[in-house]
Protein backbone atom coordinates (compact mmCIF):
# COMPACT_ATOMS: atom_id res chain seq x y z
CA UNK A 1 0.00 0.00 0.00
CA UNK A 2 1.41 3.46 -0.85
CA UNK A 3 1.34 6.54 1.66
CA UNK A 4 -2.30 8.41 0.52
CA UNK A 5 -4.15 4.80 -0.35
CA UNK A 6 -7.02 3.89 2.40
CA UNK A 7 -6.14 1.10 4.51
CA UNK A 8 -8.04 -1.91 3.43
CA UNK A 9 -9.29 -4.97 5.93
CA UNK A 10 -7.36 -7.83 5.52
CA UNK A 11 -9.05 -10.54 7.96
CA UNK A 12 -11.76 -10.07 11.02
CA UNK A 13 -11.97 -11.69 13.80
CA UNK A 14 -15.51 -12.23 16.27
CA UNK A 15 -15.57 -14.49 18.75
CA UNK A 16 -17.63 -17.46 18.71
CA UNK A 17 -20.67 -18.49 20.89
CA UNK A 18 -21.08 -15.68 23.70
CA UNK A 19 -19.96 -17.02 26.82
CA UNK A 20 -23.21 -18.28 29.51
CA UNK A 21 -22.32 -14.59 30.76
CA UNK A 22 -24.09 -12.84 28.24
CA UNK A 23 -23.22 -9.56 30.26
CA UNK A 24 -23.71 -6.06 27.69
CA UNK A 25 -20.32 -4.46 29.74
CA UNK A 26 -18.23 -7.79 29.32
CA UNK A 27 -17.56 -8.46 25.66
CA UNK A 28 -15.41 -5.28 24.64
CA UNK A 29 -11.34 -6.09 23.20
CA UNK A 30 -10.45 -3.09 25.62
CA UNK A 31 -6.73 -4.06 24.36
CA UNK A 32 -5.00 -5.60 21.33
CA UNK A 33 -0.99 -6.78 20.75
CA UNK A 34 1.20 -8.27 18.96
CA UNK A 35 4.44 -9.70 20.48
CA UNK A 36 7.69 -7.71 20.16
CA UNK A 37 9.08 -10.30 17.47
CA UNK A 38 5.78 -10.21 15.66
CA UNK A 39 4.77 -14.00 15.97
CA UNK A 40 1.79 -14.30 18.10
CA UNK A 41 -1.36 -12.01 18.55
CA UNK A 42 -3.53 -11.24 21.55
CA UNK A 43 -6.60 -11.03 21.11
CA UNK A 44 -8.81 -9.85 24.35
CA UNK A 45 -11.80 -10.75 22.91
CA UNK A 46 -14.36 -10.40 26.08
CA UNK A 47 -16.09 -12.40 28.24
CA UNK A 48 -12.46 -13.19 30.00
CA UNK A 49 -11.14 -14.90 27.38
CA UNK A 50 -7.57 -14.26 26.00
CA UNK A 51 -6.78 -15.76 22.05
CA UNK A 52 -2.90 -16.32 21.68
CA UNK A 53 -2.78 -16.58 17.71
CA UNK A 54 0.27 -17.61 16.39
CA UNK A 55 0.88 -15.21 13.32
CA UNK A 56 0.81 -14.90 11.00
CA UNK A 57 -3.12 -15.98 10.30
CA UNK A 58 -3.74 -19.42 9.29
CA UNK A 59 -5.96 -19.27 5.70
CA UNK A 60 -9.07 -20.01 7.63
CA UNK A 61 -9.02 -15.78 8.63
CA UNK A 62 -8.29 -14.46 5.24
CA UNK A 63 -11.28 -13.99 3.50
CA UNK A 64 -11.47 -15.67 0.40
CA UNK A 65 -9.35 -14.59 -2.79
CA UNK A 66 -7.80 -11.72 -1.02
CA UNK A 67 -3.94 -11.82 -1.32
CA UNK A 68 -2.45 -11.66 1.91
CA UNK A 69 0.50 -9.56 1.07
CA UNK A 70 1.92 -9.04 4.18
CA UNK A 71 1.58 -13.10 4.70
CA UNK A 72 5.11 -14.83 4.27
CA UNK A 73 4.85 -18.11 3.00
CA UNK A 74 6.23 -20.18 5.87
CA UNK A 75 3.86 -22.57 5.24
CA UNK A 76 6.64 -24.96 6.52
CA UNK A 77 5.87 -24.21 10.11
CA UNK A 78 3.05 -25.46 9.65
CA UNK A 79 1.80 -28.95 10.94
CA UNK A 80 3.90 -30.76 13.77
CA UNK A 81 5.64 -28.87 16.17
CA UNK A 82 4.09 -25.49 14.52
CA UNK A 83 2.21 -22.78 17.52
CA UNK A 84 -0.99 -23.49 18.25
CA UNK A 85 -3.91 -21.02 18.84
CA UNK A 86 -3.64 -20.75 22.79
CA UNK A 87 -6.78 -19.67 24.98
CA UNK A 88 -6.79 -18.12 28.38
CA UNK A 89 -9.26 -17.93 30.64
CA UNK A 90 -8.77 -15.11 32.76
CA UNK A 91 -11.96 -15.98 35.23
CA UNK A 92 -12.59 -11.79 34.60
CA UNK A 93 -13.06 -9.22 32.86
CA UNK A 94 -9.60 -8.55 30.89
CA UNK A 95 -8.37 -4.55 30.30
CA UNK A 96 -4.69 -4.97 29.41
CA UNK A 97 -2.59 -6.68 27.43
CA UNK A 98 1.37 -6.82 27.50
CA UNK A 99 3.84 -9.04 26.10
CA UNK A 100 7.49 -9.76 27.06
CA UNK A 101 10.38 -12.09 25.78
CA UNK A 102 11.05 -14.44 28.45
CA UNK A 103 14.75 -15.79 29.03
CA UNK A 104 13.90 -19.80 29.44
CA UNK A 105 11.30 -21.03 29.86
CA UNK A 106 10.36 -22.11 33.09
CA UNK A 107 8.29 -24.92 32.34
CA UNK A 108 10.68 -26.20 29.73
CA UNK A 109 10.43 -29.88 31.65
CA UNK A 110 6.79 -29.97 30.70
CA UNK A 111 7.08 -28.43 27.34
CA UNK A 112 9.64 -31.17 26.11
CA UNK A 113 7.51 -34.20 27.64
CA UNK A 114 4.57 -33.37 26.12
CA UNK A 115 6.66 -32.52 22.49
CA UNK A 116 9.70 -34.41 21.62
CA UNK A 117 11.06 -31.79 19.45
CA UNK A 118 10.97 -28.58 21.30
CA UNK A 119 9.83 -26.19 19.05
CA UNK A 120 11.67 -23.49 17.38
CA UNK A 121 10.03 -20.38 19.24
CA UNK A 122 10.94 -17.76 20.77
CA UNK A 123 10.32 -17.51 24.40
CA UNK A 124 7.13 -15.13 25.59
CA UNK A 125 4.96 -14.11 28.23
CA UNK A 126 1.80 -12.27 28.46
CA UNK A 127 0.72 -9.94 30.99
CA UNK A 128 -2.95 -9.90 31.57
CA UNK A 129 -4.73 -6.76 33.50
CA UNK A 130 -7.47 -7.51 35.27
CA UNK A 131 -11.02 -6.40 36.92
CA UNK A 132 -10.23 -6.75 40.48
CA UNK A 133 -7.03 -5.23 40.58
CA UNK A 134 -5.01 -8.92 39.86
CA UNK A 135 -2.37 -9.15 36.97
CA UNK A 136 -1.83 -12.81 35.80
CA UNK A 137 1.45 -13.75 33.62
CA UNK A 138 1.21 -16.47 31.63
CA UNK A 139 3.97 -18.14 29.54
CA UNK A 140 2.59 -17.93 25.71
CA UNK A 141 4.00 -21.01 23.96
CA UNK A 142 2.02 -23.60 26.47
CA UNK A 143 -0.91 -20.97 28.19
CA UNK A 144 -0.03 -21.71 31.45
CA UNK A 145 -0.39 -19.65 34.17
CA UNK A 146 3.05 -18.64 35.77
CA UNK A 147 2.40 -15.61 38.10
CA UNK A 148 -0.38 -13.90 40.00
CA UNK A 149 0.63 -10.04 40.77
CA UNK A 150 -1.68 -8.50 43.46
CA UNK A 151 -1.84 -5.36 44.64
CA UNK A 152 -4.09 -2.96 42.69
CA UNK A 153 -7.37 -2.06 44.25
CA UNK A 154 -9.37 -1.27 41.36
CA UNK A 155 -9.76 -2.54 37.51
CA UNK A 156 -5.83 -2.97 36.11
CA UNK A 157 -6.59 -0.94 32.55
CA UNK A 158 -3.13 -0.84 31.16
CA UNK A 159 0.80 -2.75 31.38
CA UNK A 160 3.65 -2.18 29.64
CA UNK A 161 6.79 -3.70 29.70
CA UNK A 162 10.36 -2.91 29.18
CA UNK A 163 11.15 -3.33 25.80
CA UNK A 164 14.79 -3.99 26.94
CA UNK A 165 13.20 -7.55 28.01
CA UNK A 166 14.41 -6.94 31.63
CA UNK A 167 11.03 -7.94 32.54
CA UNK A 168 10.27 -5.31 34.69
CA UNK A 169 6.21 -4.26 34.58
CA UNK A 170 4.58 -1.22 34.85
CA UNK A 171 0.90 -1.32 35.50
CA UNK A 172 -2.00 1.19 35.58
CA UNK A 173 -5.29 1.31 37.11
CA UNK A 174 -8.34 2.23 38.17
CA UNK A 175 -7.22 3.20 41.74
CA UNK A 176 -5.17 6.17 40.58
CA UNK A 177 -1.72 4.09 40.85
CA UNK A 178 0.34 2.93 39.04
CA UNK A 179 2.74 -0.26 40.22
CA UNK A 180 6.20 -1.27 39.38
CA UNK A 181 6.87 -5.07 39.22
CA UNK A 182 9.89 -6.75 39.33
CA UNK A 183 9.12 -10.41 37.14
CA UNK A 184 12.98 -11.05 38.11
CA UNK A 185 11.89 -11.07 41.45
CA UNK A 186 9.12 -13.46 41.63
CA UNK A 187 7.10 -10.03 40.84
CA UNK A 188 7.46 -8.48 43.62
CA UNK A 189 5.74 -4.81 43.91
CA UNK A 190 8.70 -2.52 43.86
CA UNK A 191 7.57 0.56 43.54
CA UNK A 192 4.06 2.65 43.54
CA UNK A 193 3.56 5.74 41.72
CA UNK A 194 1.11 8.10 43.36
CA UNK A 195 0.33 11.25 41.96
CA UNK A 196 -3.01 10.57 39.78
CA UNK A 197 -6.81 11.81 41.27
CA UNK A 198 -8.62 9.80 38.53
CA UNK A 199 -8.67 6.86 37.19
CA UNK A 200 -5.12 5.71 35.48
CA UNK A 201 -6.04 5.11 31.58
CA UNK A 202 -3.10 4.24 30.05
CA UNK A 203 0.56 3.83 30.79
CA UNK A 204 4.06 3.45 27.94
CA UNK A 205 7.64 2.96 28.76
CA UNK A 206 9.79 4.39 26.19
CA UNK A 207 12.15 2.16 23.80
CA UNK A 208 15.50 3.46 25.26
CA UNK A 209 13.50 2.27 28.65
CA UNK A 210 14.51 5.65 30.34
CA UNK A 211 10.90 7.16 30.87
CA UNK A 212 7.43 6.16 31.38
CA UNK A 213 4.30 8.12 30.57
CA UNK A 214 0.88 7.74 32.12
CA UNK A 215 -2.16 9.47 31.65
CA UNK A 216 -6.00 9.60 33.59
CA UNK A 217 -9.21 11.16 33.37
CA UNK A 218 -7.48 14.19 33.81
CA UNK A 219 -5.87 16.62 31.90
CA UNK A 220 -2.67 16.51 32.83
CA UNK A 221 0.16 13.93 31.58
CA UNK A 222 2.59 12.67 33.81
CA UNK A 223 6.31 11.83 32.90
CA UNK A 224 8.04 9.73 34.93
CA UNK A 225 11.95 8.35 35.63
CA UNK A 226 12.05 4.72 35.14
CA UNK A 227 15.71 4.79 36.75
CA UNK A 228 14.85 6.80 40.02
CA UNK A 229 10.94 5.93 39.72
CA UNK A 230 9.96 9.70 40.69
CA UNK A 231 7.60 12.48 38.23
CA UNK A 232 10.57 14.35 35.81
CA UNK A 233 7.17 16.66 34.91
CA UNK A 234 3.53 16.97 34.07
CA UNK A 235 2.75 17.80 30.32
CA UNK A 236 -0.22 20.08 30.29
CA UNK A 237 -2.44 21.01 27.10
CA UNK A 238 -5.40 18.65 27.00
CA UNK A 239 -8.48 20.02 27.44
CA UNK A 240 -10.18 16.45 29.07
CA UNK A 241 -8.85 12.97 29.72
CA UNK A 242 -6.27 11.59 28.62
CA UNK A 243 -6.79 8.02 27.47
CA UNK A 244 -3.85 6.70 24.85
CA UNK A 245 -0.13 7.48 24.63
CA UNK A 246 2.80 6.32 22.80
CA UNK A 247 6.50 6.81 21.89
CA UNK A 248 8.01 6.80 18.50
CA UNK A 249 10.75 4.29 18.24
CA UNK A 250 13.64 6.69 18.58
CA UNK A 251 11.90 7.46 22.67
CA UNK A 252 11.84 11.38 21.06
CA UNK A 253 8.43 11.82 20.50
CA UNK A 254 5.14 11.33 22.38
CA UNK A 255 2.15 11.69 21.33
CA UNK A 256 -1.02 11.56 23.95
CA UNK A 257 -4.65 11.16 22.68
CA UNK A 258 -8.34 12.66 24.44
CA UNK A 259 -11.53 12.70 24.64
CA UNK A 260 -10.74 16.49 23.48
CA UNK A 261 -10.48 15.09 19.85
CA UNK A 262 -7.23 16.26 19.38
CA UNK A 263 -3.30 14.34 19.44
CA UNK A 264 -0.95 15.96 21.08
CA UNK A 265 2.99 15.65 20.33
CA UNK A 266 5.47 16.32 22.90
CA UNK A 267 8.85 16.51 23.08
CA UNK A 268 9.35 14.08 26.31
CA UNK A 269 12.80 15.96 27.08
CA UNK A 270 11.68 19.10 27.37
CA UNK A 271 8.05 18.73 27.77
CA UNK A 272 7.33 21.26 25.09
CA UNK A 273 4.15 21.17 22.58
CA UNK A 274 5.33 20.13 18.98
CA UNK A 275 1.88 19.80 17.35
CA UNK A 276 -1.71 19.02 17.87
CA UNK A 277 -3.78 16.83 15.53
CA UNK A 278 -7.15 18.07 15.33
CA UNK A 279 -9.77 14.90 14.42
CA UNK A 280 -12.44 16.80 12.30
CA UNK A 281 -15.57 15.34 10.88
CA UNK A 282 -15.66 14.61 7.26
CA UNK A 283 -18.69 15.63 7.16
CA UNK A 284 -19.23 18.84 9.11
CA UNK A 285 -22.33 17.96 11.12
CA UNK A 286 -25.84 20.00 10.11
CA UNK A 287 -27.23 20.02 14.33
CA UNK A 288 -25.31 19.68 17.70
CA UNK A 289 -25.71 16.31 18.09
CA UNK A 290 -22.50 15.51 16.97
CA UNK A 291 -20.24 17.84 18.67
CA UNK A 292 -19.02 15.05 21.07
CA UNK A 293 -18.06 11.92 18.54
CA UNK A 294 -14.61 12.87 17.87
CA UNK A 295 -13.31 11.86 21.09
CA UNK A 296 -10.25 9.84 21.11
CA UNK A 297 -9.75 6.37 22.16
CA UNK A 298 -6.31 5.28 21.04
CA UNK A 299 -3.16 6.51 19.50
CA UNK A 300 0.21 4.71 17.93
CA UNK A 301 3.21 5.17 16.04
CA UNK A 302 4.33 2.99 13.51
CA UNK A 303 7.45 0.82 13.78
CA UNK A 304 9.67 2.89 12.08
CA UNK A 305 8.53 6.34 13.42
CA UNK A 306 6.93 8.21 10.49
CA UNK A 307 3.14 7.25 10.74
CA UNK A 308 0.01 7.59 13.43
CA UNK A 309 -2.45 5.32 13.76
CA UNK A 310 -5.44 6.83 15.79
CA UNK A 311 -9.21 5.41 16.58
CA UNK A 312 -12.31 7.90 17.23
CA UNK A 313 -15.61 7.49 18.48
CA UNK A 314 -16.98 9.18 14.66
CA UNK A 315 -16.14 5.65 13.96
CA UNK A 316 -13.08 6.25 11.78
CA UNK A 317 -9.54 4.68 11.83
CA UNK A 318 -6.95 7.73 10.85
CA UNK A 319 -3.30 6.80 9.41
CA UNK A 320 -1.21 10.51 9.48
CA UNK A 321 1.89 10.93 8.12
CA UNK A 322 4.57 12.69 11.32
CA UNK A 323 5.19 15.79 9.16
CA UNK A 324 1.78 16.88 7.57
CA UNK A 325 -1.32 18.16 9.67
CA UNK A 326 -4.57 16.37 8.50
CA UNK A 327 -4.92 12.61 8.13
CA UNK A 328 -3.31 11.01 4.76
CA UNK A 329 -6.06 7.80 4.43
CA UNK A 330 -9.15 6.55 6.65
CA UNK A 331 -11.04 3.50 7.48
CA UNK A 332 -14.82 3.29 8.50
CA UNK A 333 -14.47 1.39 11.88
CA UNK A 334 -17.56 0.87 14.33
CA UNK A 335 -16.88 1.16 17.79
CA UNK A 336 -13.23 0.74 17.90
CA UNK A 337 -11.37 1.15 21.32
CA UNK A 338 -7.90 0.38 20.54
CA UNK A 339 -5.38 0.05 17.90
CA UNK A 340 -1.31 -1.07 17.32
CA UNK A 341 0.92 -1.69 14.57
CA UNK A 342 2.35 -4.86 13.74
CA UNK A 343 5.85 -4.66 14.77
CA UNK A 344 7.17 -5.13 11.40
CA UNK A 345 4.95 -2.71 9.42
CA UNK A 346 2.31 -2.87 7.08
CA UNK A 347 -0.93 -4.39 9.12
CA UNK A 348 -2.85 -2.68 12.43
CA UNK A 349 -4.74 -4.69 14.26
CA UNK A 350 -8.25 -2.89 15.83
CA UNK A 351 -10.71 -3.77 18.76
CA UNK A 352 -13.83 -3.04 18.88
CA UNK A 353 -16.64 -2.85 21.84
CA UNK A 354 -17.87 -6.49 19.95
CA UNK A 355 -15.08 -8.23 21.21
CA UNK A 356 -14.17 -8.15 17.31
CA UNK A 357 -10.52 -7.74 15.98
CA UNK A 358 -9.73 -6.14 12.89
CA UNK A 359 -6.49 -6.10 10.40
CA UNK A 360 -5.79 -3.49 8.23
CA UNK A 361 -2.67 -2.70 5.26
CA UNK A 362 -0.85 0.10 6.82
CA UNK A 363 1.57 2.22 4.67
CA UNK A 364 4.35 0.41 4.05
CA UNK A 365 7.16 2.49 3.62
CA UNK A 366 10.64 2.72 2.96
CA UNK A 367 12.79 4.73 5.29
CA UNK A 368 14.99 7.78 3.81
CA UNK A 369 18.55 7.35 5.05
CA UNK A 370 18.19 10.52 7.07
CA UNK A 371 15.50 9.35 8.45
CA UNK A 372 17.16 6.31 9.68
CA UNK A 373 20.33 8.28 10.57
CA UNK A 374 17.95 10.88 12.94
CA UNK A 375 16.13 7.48 14.20
CA UNK A 376 19.67 6.04 15.12
CA UNK A 377 21.17 9.00 16.71
CA UNK A 378 17.74 9.70 19.09
CA UNK A 379 17.58 6.41 19.83
CA UNK A 380 20.53 6.80 22.37
CA UNK A 381 20.88 11.23 22.19
CA UNK A 382 18.07 13.30 23.78
CA UNK A 383 16.72 16.95 22.73
CA UNK A 384 19.35 18.81 24.83
CA UNK A 385 22.58 16.59 23.99
CA UNK A 386 21.03 17.48 20.10
CA UNK A 387 21.31 20.69 20.77
CA UNK A 388 24.65 20.74 22.25
CA UNK A 389 25.97 19.27 19.00
CA UNK A 390 28.76 21.24 16.64
CA UNK A 391 26.28 20.78 13.52
CA UNK A 392 23.95 23.23 11.38
CA UNK A 393 20.97 25.09 13.09
CA UNK A 394 18.66 23.29 10.81
CA UNK A 395 20.35 19.76 11.51
CA UNK A 396 19.40 20.31 14.49
CA UNK A 397 15.90 21.47 13.81
CA UNK A 398 15.49 18.02 11.67
CA UNK A 399 16.86 15.82 14.58
CA UNK A 400 14.44 17.16 17.26
CA UNK A 401 11.47 17.05 14.85
CA UNK A 402 10.84 20.16 14.57
CA UNK A 403 10.85 20.83 10.69
CA UNK A 404 6.88 20.84 9.89
CA UNK B 1 37.63 2.98 -22.80
CA UNK B 2 36.46 2.14 -19.58
CA UNK B 3 36.25 -1.83 -18.83
CA UNK B 4 33.54 -0.96 -16.02
CA UNK B 5 30.88 0.39 -18.28
CA UNK B 6 29.19 -1.12 -22.03
CA UNK B 7 29.68 1.14 -24.12
CA UNK B 8 31.83 4.38 -24.65
CA UNK B 9 30.47 6.70 -26.71
CA UNK B 10 26.93 8.16 -26.01
CA UNK B 11 25.23 4.85 -24.88
CA UNK B 12 24.04 5.89 -21.23
CA UNK B 13 26.21 4.18 -18.71
CA UNK B 14 25.55 1.36 -16.78
CA UNK B 15 27.87 2.13 -13.63
CA UNK B 16 29.20 5.13 -12.22
CA UNK B 17 32.38 5.86 -10.00
CA UNK B 18 31.62 7.52 -6.48
CA UNK B 19 35.28 8.71 -4.92
CA UNK B 20 35.52 9.01 -1.35
CA UNK B 21 37.58 11.31 0.38
CA UNK B 22 40.21 8.78 1.51
CA UNK B 23 40.53 7.70 -2.62
CA UNK B 24 38.12 4.84 -2.10
CA UNK B 25 36.31 4.15 -5.84
CA UNK B 26 33.02 2.61 -5.28
CA UNK B 27 31.69 1.38 -8.38
CA UNK B 28 27.71 1.59 -8.14
CA UNK B 29 25.04 0.61 -11.04
CA UNK B 30 23.73 4.32 -11.99
CA UNK B 31 19.98 3.25 -11.41
CA UNK B 32 21.10 3.10 -7.95
CA UNK B 33 22.50 6.24 -7.43
CA UNK B 34 19.55 7.89 -8.70
CA UNK B 35 18.39 7.56 -5.41
CA UNK B 36 20.35 10.81 -4.03
CA UNK B 37 18.61 14.10 -6.08
CA UNK B 38 22.02 15.63 -5.61
CA UNK B 39 24.05 12.79 -7.31
CA UNK B 40 20.87 12.49 -10.02
CA UNK B 41 21.31 16.37 -10.42
CA UNK B 42 25.57 15.60 -10.85
CA UNK B 43 25.32 13.18 -13.75
CA UNK B 44 22.81 14.80 -15.50
CA UNK B 45 25.28 17.39 -16.65
CA UNK B 46 25.54 18.36 -20.23
CA UNK B 47 26.89 15.12 -22.42
CA UNK B 48 26.85 11.81 -21.60
CA UNK B 49 29.98 10.89 -23.44
CA UNK B 50 32.71 8.93 -21.77
CA UNK B 51 35.40 11.83 -22.35
CA UNK B 52 32.82 13.67 -19.96
CA UNK B 53 33.39 13.13 -16.53
CA UNK B 54 29.62 12.47 -15.58
CA UNK B 55 29.92 8.92 -14.74
CA UNK B 56 32.62 9.95 -11.87
CA UNK B 57 32.13 11.83 -9.02
CA UNK B 58 34.25 12.62 -6.26
CA UNK B 59 33.54 13.02 -2.66
CA UNK B 60 35.70 15.13 -0.93
CA UNK B 61 34.53 15.70 2.51
CA UNK B 62 32.96 11.79 2.55
CA UNK B 63 35.12 9.38 3.80
CA UNK B 64 34.95 5.61 2.69
CA UNK B 65 33.62 4.41 6.31
CA UNK B 66 30.46 6.51 5.51
CA UNK B 67 30.03 6.81 1.42
CA UNK B 68 30.40 2.11 1.70
CA UNK B 69 27.23 3.04 3.86
CA UNK B 70 25.32 5.25 1.55
CA UNK B 71 25.71 2.55 -0.95
CA UNK B 72 24.29 -0.44 0.72
CA UNK B 73 21.59 1.97 1.41
CA UNK B 74 20.75 2.27 -2.48
CA UNK B 75 20.92 -1.54 -2.78
CA UNK B 76 18.73 -1.96 0.41
CA UNK B 77 16.18 0.46 -1.20
CA UNK B 78 16.46 -0.34 -5.09
CA UNK B 79 15.55 -4.19 -3.48
CA UNK B 80 12.78 -3.35 -1.33
CA UNK B 81 10.66 -0.24 -3.22
CA UNK B 82 8.03 -2.03 -5.02
CA UNK B 83 8.37 -5.25 -3.33
CA UNK B 84 5.61 -6.94 -1.16
CA UNK B 85 8.63 -8.52 0.93
CA UNK B 86 8.60 -7.66 4.71
CA UNK B 87 11.23 -4.51 4.69
CA UNK B 88 13.83 -5.36 7.51
CA UNK B 89 15.73 -3.15 9.49
CA UNK B 90 18.51 -1.20 7.91
CA UNK B 91 21.24 -1.46 10.36
CA UNK B 92 23.51 1.64 11.21
CA UNK B 93 26.17 1.14 13.97
CA UNK B 94 26.16 3.97 16.53
CA UNK B 95 29.35 5.30 15.96
CA UNK B 96 28.49 7.11 12.41
CA UNK B 97 24.83 7.96 12.49
CA UNK B 98 26.46 11.68 12.56
CA UNK B 99 28.61 11.15 9.79
CA UNK B 100 26.37 9.73 7.72
CA UNK B 101 23.74 12.51 8.63
CA UNK B 102 26.09 14.95 7.32
CA UNK B 103 26.60 13.18 3.86
CA UNK B 104 23.23 12.23 3.62
CA UNK B 105 22.04 16.03 4.49
CA UNK B 106 23.68 16.95 1.23
CA UNK B 107 23.06 13.78 -0.77
CA UNK B 108 19.59 14.21 0.12
CA UNK B 109 18.38 10.51 0.21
Amino acid sequence: MEAGEEPLLLAELKPGRPHQFDWKSSCETWSVAFSPDGSWFAWSQGHCIVKLIPWPLEEQFIPKGFEAKSRSSKNETKGRGSPKEKTLDCGQIVWGLAFSPWPSPPSKKLWARHHPQVPDVSCLILATGLNDGQIKIWEVQTGLLLLNLSGHQDVVRDLSFTPSGSLILVSASRDKTLRIWDLNKHGKQIQVLSGHLQWVYCCSISPDCSMLCSAAGEKSVFLWSMRSYTLIRKLEGHQSSVVSCDFSPDSALLVTASYDTNVIMWDPYTGERLRSLHHTQLNPPMDDSDVHISSLRSVCFSPEGLYLATVADDRLLRIWALELKTPIAYAPMTNGLCCTFFPHGGVIATGTRDGHVQFWTAPRVLSSLKHLCRKALRSFLTTYQVLALPIPKKMKEFLTYRTF
Amino acid sequence: GHPWCRGCGGEALIYVKLISSDGHEFIVKREHVLTSETIKTMLSGPGHFAENKTNEVNFREIPSHVLSKVCMYFTYKIQYTNSSKEIPEFPIAPEIPLELLMAVNFLDC
